[in-house]
């Protein structure tokens, strides 16, 4: 491919165009109101971002292999209540308790991976299920009342601005280089996009088809247990439906990002700006003053009408 | 085929049943399971089988059937509709903010079914003829949906006229004899064009299209239908609980697609019976009532709960692969 082509082919992919419209929402947004463009104000939603971004990196692994994860809330929240429970003070790092929590989302993901792979059910109920079974779960461990954290690493993950970047930004940029080179460098990733396009020629061509499901949903609770230890550092506190708004926004980045909900078709690279997207659009609203019920229209009718620019399927045939 | 005889018109009612029958033969081991919770729901509760008993549980069983229609409906075509709860509280605000005022219950039922019917249009429209996910078109919608339920009615309130309140959530079983007359409309659906095409472009669009099947209308039809039986559930919520609350159909949505996937309802459509995906909400509605019964916590029903569906879901595969 000559380096013209190279250069078009770069400008015409949908993770560019979607960086493109965050761009242009920011720079309108910023000559629109006063605060929206400083350093700052732009930074926080980066850092916002971040917890999205990284709920949605499993989301996308699961998404390409043609399934998807809505327990994907429910686990961030038993990462953000959990996390409490299990720090204890014999450990002054509070390492520990953040693997002990990352280990048990991995489990969570791990046994939605096994009911999809080998009880077959459909991924849709599977996470569904597993999302009321540990919604029933946590409100039995944690009661309905808040708890407070006291982990210095998961704090400083939460609020501590290494160079002026957050701790939480810096973290999802590794985790992004990281899925981007599972996702397409390697055979692992490869595999994810055969059975997302077609599990049985992907099973017949010799692709361990179970256990890379099993491996993709382990992954996507890796990554919502920790945008949960992130987002537990920075609002100081857990409670129960703490993760909740990141089930949409987390499918909703990966399809504005330009991956097909249908599987076999798509890229981290596009729910990264996908990611930050969302929350422009939560804060922009959130900048006009309205009533609830009008915000909760407002960010559907964004939503379907970002879609509606880039989330189409092909027409039939 | 010889041996059906060329005047169809007089034996194709002698075929209508055996035909019936064999699309119970899926569905058998679900019956029995009901059955068999029926019996301990009558054993726990033995006012099940009084008539006010029975009317209090067909109301509780009746919101839920509706919205397994809803969702089975959408399942059949290859949709699904994430919207379904939100779609169920909207019904339930817009019935008890118009009832009791000058619209009267007329013009609130037209309301609620007017409503019902144009949102599922437009989602169907979104769907269908701008080539959507209907996965996330309905997360959206059920965002739009929610935020205009909030809009009617910031927080619980309103009211329903006493006497409907008394008609379908009183000591008569008219939420079961309204059940029937729904599922005999549903009969009539399935004669008409677009009933016919259902299963059709749920199981293979392409080829229906090409056979000159009404796929797009079919599909559309479908969400249209889907938001009426929501928001007729919601009116009926209303009706039960006296008044109308913007976030009360919430638990609708995951019960919707249990009771539709408990009752064999596939997700790819064009699989699966109406009688399957009520009897799936019958058998997680009796579920409920004989843990509530043997004094679970809500808690723990929701533990429960998400383990039985996913036992009941991966039961009869689990069978598939043994044999």
């Amino acid at each position: 491919m000559s380096p013209k082509a190279r250069i078009m082919t770069i400008l015409r992919s949908r993770p560019f165009l979607t960086l493109l419209v965050v761009a242009a929402v920011w720079i309108v947004a910023s000559l629109a109101t006063r605060g929206f463009g400083a350093f700052g104000h732009l930074r926080y939603l980066v850092e916002l971002a971040a917890v999205i971004g990284l709920v949605a990196a499993g989301q996308t692994f699961v998404v390409v292999a043609g399934g998807i994860d809505l327990s994907v809330a429910a686990i961030v929240t038993v990462a953000a209540v959990g996390l409490p429970l299990v720090s204890s003070s014999a450990d002054p790092t509070g390492l520990s308790a953040i693997l002990i929590v990352l280990a048990m989302t991995t489990a969570i993901g791990l046994v939605n991976g096994l009911g999809v792979a080998y009880l077959k059910v459909h991924p849709m109920i599977m996470t569904l299920a597993m999302a009321t079974f540990l919604q029933g779960l946590l409100i039995i461990i944690a009661g309905g009342s808040a708890v407070s954290v006291q982990n210095p690493l998961v704090g400083w993950l939460g609020n501590a601005r290494p160079a002026g970047i957050p701790a939480g930004v810096l973290l999802w940029v590794v985790i992004s280089a990281l899925v981007l080179f599972v996702m397409h460098a390697t055979p692992f990733g490869a595999r994810i996009f055969a059975i997302g396009a077609n599990p049985r020629a992907a099973e017949l061509s010799g692709v361990p088809v179970p256990a890379t499901t099993i491996a993709i949903y382990g992954i996507s609770g890796l990554t919502a247990g920790l945008a949960g230890v992130l987002v537990l550092g920075m609002n100081g506190q857990g409670y129960v439906g703490i993760g909740d708004p990141y089930l949409l926004a987390s499918i909703a980045a990966v399809v504005l990002g330009g991956t097909s909900i249908l599987g076999g078709l798509g890229t981290y690279a596009g729910t990264i700006p996908g990611s930050i997207l969302l929350v422009t659009i939560t804060a922009l609203i959130t900048v006009v003053n309205a009533s609830p019920g009008w915000r909760s229209i407002l960010f559907g009718s964004l939503i379907l009408g970002l879609l509606l620019l880039s989330g189409r399927e092909a027409a039939r045939r | 085929m010889s041996a059906v005889p060329s005047t169809s018109g007089q034996h194709s009612g002698r075929l209508y049943w055996p035909v019936q029958a064999g699309r119970n033969v899926g569905v058998r081991g679900l019956f029995a399971v009901v059955l068999a919770f029926i019996v301990a729901y009558g054993f726990l509760f033995p006012g099940l089988f009084t008539m006010s008993g029975f009317a209090k549980f067909t109301q509780s069983w009746f919101p839920l059937a509706l919205v397994a229609m809803a969702q089975a409906l959408l399942m059949l075509t290859g949709g699904i509709s994430l919207a379904i709860g939100a779609t169920v509280s909207l019904g339930a605000v817009i019935a008890a903010t118009t009832m009791v005022g000058p619209l009267g219950v007329a013009g609130g039922s037209a309301l609620v079914a007017a409503a019902g019917l144009g949102i599922g249009a437009i989602t169907g429209f979104i769907v269908v003829k701008l080539r959507l996910p209907a996965i996330v078109v309905t997360l959206a919608g059920s965002f739009i949906i929610g935020g205009a339920a909030l809009l009617i009615l910031p927080r619980p309130g309103g009211a329903m006229p006493e006497w409907l309140s008394d008609l379908l959530a009183g000591n008569t079983p008219a939420a079961f004899l309204l059940l029937v007359a729904i599922v005999l409309l549903w009969k009539l659906y399935l004669a008409t064009p677009l009933g016919l095409s259902l299963y059709a472009a749920g199981e293979n669009p392409v080829g229906a299209y090409r056979s000159g099947v009404p796929v797009d209308a079919a599909r559309i039809a479908a969400y249209a239908l889907s938001g009426l039986l929501s928001t007729g559930a919601g009116l009926f919520v209303a009706a039960q609980t006296g008044s109308g609350d913007p976030v009360i159909g919430a638990a609708f949505t995951l019960n919707s697609i249990a009771a539709a996937v408990l009752g064999g309802i596939g997700f790819l459509g064009g699989q699966g019976t109406m009688r399957g995906a009520l009897a799936g909400s019958l058998l997680l509605s009796l579920m409920i009532s004989v843990m509530f019964f043997l004094g679970f916590t809500p808690v723990a029903q929701y533990v429960a709960q998400g383990l039985i569906i996913i036992g009941a879901v991966a039961l009869p595969q689990f069978r598939k692969v043994q044999r």
